[in-house]
């Protein structure tokens, strides 16, 4: 299994404030050994590779995740379901109703 | 008995809402009504002219309006049922209390508080049910429901052991037709909605709008700067020089 972890930088050069927060979480975790690369998504460079990879995939927000494995090539736009799903880390249960309340814009209804 | 998948493909669009309602109300063992204290009261009035016995439930997040509180009661009074308040779990709001403050929304976003808030006590009212249906419409967001249909498989509440059916018996409905509803079957309503307000939520993440301003204007928009910040859209990207 191999992942890409796509970040996204800004015109000031700092990543944006999803993706630095999951990148403090993927290494507060330990789970940041298992990412196997990190591609940036430069503002500043539309044909940046991360860029290239946002496009090619239709994500839309950054942070995404690149999973290849044996069965084939997923995308994973959510962080959490990237622990739950490939890392079989353990998710609390307020960090994944944060993570469903951010993937679901339509829960707004409430 | 529920709906089957053919059953969920053949009622998306084909149901007024009221006939609707009755059907999930036949059909479903475990069928409640989720109130969020505004418009969706019409389900209420609809459920309740059926003549049947109807479970509602809405969530008590804390920080609601103090005129939602009293509209909640308001409906309960009217229609003589039963609401059940669902509060988020003390623990959960505590600890985000403490370590960020009660305002953490406005810096960090709102989905980690309404994590705690909402979906937390929302998913554990869901594991209880068959069906819950909602006041979603189409028109509430051009860019997130403009596909929301009649009836659909909740994806993101069941889980492998748990089918749960989502209905949204206002889908086609436009704002003018629920306030034609409410005038014509004199239901009663949030007076926030006579100050403005038009989509109601928190206190802190709702806000009046404007003539001819879209109602998700008045909710959490002060977060759009973030949405710009981590789009990945062609449009944020800045030419090269």
């Amino acid at each position: 299994m191999h992942i890409t972890f796509v970040k996204k930088i800004k015109a000031d050069g700092n990543p944006c404030r999803k993706c630095a927060e999951v990148e403090a979480r993927l290494e507060a975790s330990g789970a940041m050994a298992r990412i196997d690369r990190v591609v940036l998504a430069d503002e500043r460079d539309p044909d940046s590779e991360g860029m290239k990879l946002a496009a090619e995939f239709g994500v839309d927000a950054a942070p995404f995740f690149i999973v290849n494995a044996d069965s084939g090539r997923t995308i994973y736009t959510s962080y959490v379901k990237l622990l739950k799903e490939v890392l079989l880390t353990p998710v609390s249960e307020d960090e994944e109703a944060k993570d469903i309340v951010a993937h679901n814009d339509n829960l707004d209804f409430l | 008995m529920g709906f089957s998948a053919a059953d969920i493909t053949e009622l998306a669009t084909a149901r007024d809402p009221a006939s609707l309602i009755q059907l999930a109300l036949e059909r479903f063992d475990h069928v409640a009504i989720s109130f969020s204290g505004a418009e969706d009261v019409v389900l209420i009035d609809m459920a309740t002219r059926l003549g049947r016995d109807v479970e509602v439930f809405t969530l008590d997040t804390g920080r609601l309006h103090p005129e939602t509180y009293r509209f909640v009661d308001k409906v309960r009074d009217r229609y003589g049922i039963r609401i059940e308040v669902l509060s988020p779990e003390a623990a959960a709001v505590e600890k985000l209390v403490r370590d960020k403050g009660l305002f953490s929304f406005y810096q960090d976003g709102h989905a980690e508080c309404c994590g705690i808030r909402k979906v937390m006590p929302l998913k554990r009212k869901l594991a209880t049910l068959d069906a819950w249906i909602t006041g979603q419409r189409k028109d509430q967001s051009p860019s997130t429901r403009a596909a929301i249909p009649m009836i659909q498989e909740d994806l993101t509440f069941s889980t492998p052991s748990h089918r749960l059916v989502k209905l949204n018996p206002l889908a086609n409905w436009s704002s003018a037709d629920v306030w034609g509803y409410i005038r014509v079957h004199d239901v009663p309503y949030n007076e926030l909605h006579t100050k403005g307000f038009v989509s109601i939520g928190c206190e802190p993440c709702t806000r009046p709008v404007l003539p001819n301003q879209h109602e998700r204007e008045g909710r959490w928009w002060w977060e759009e700067a973030t949405i710009k910040e981590c789009g990945l859209h062609p449009t944020t990207t800045k030419a090269k020089p």
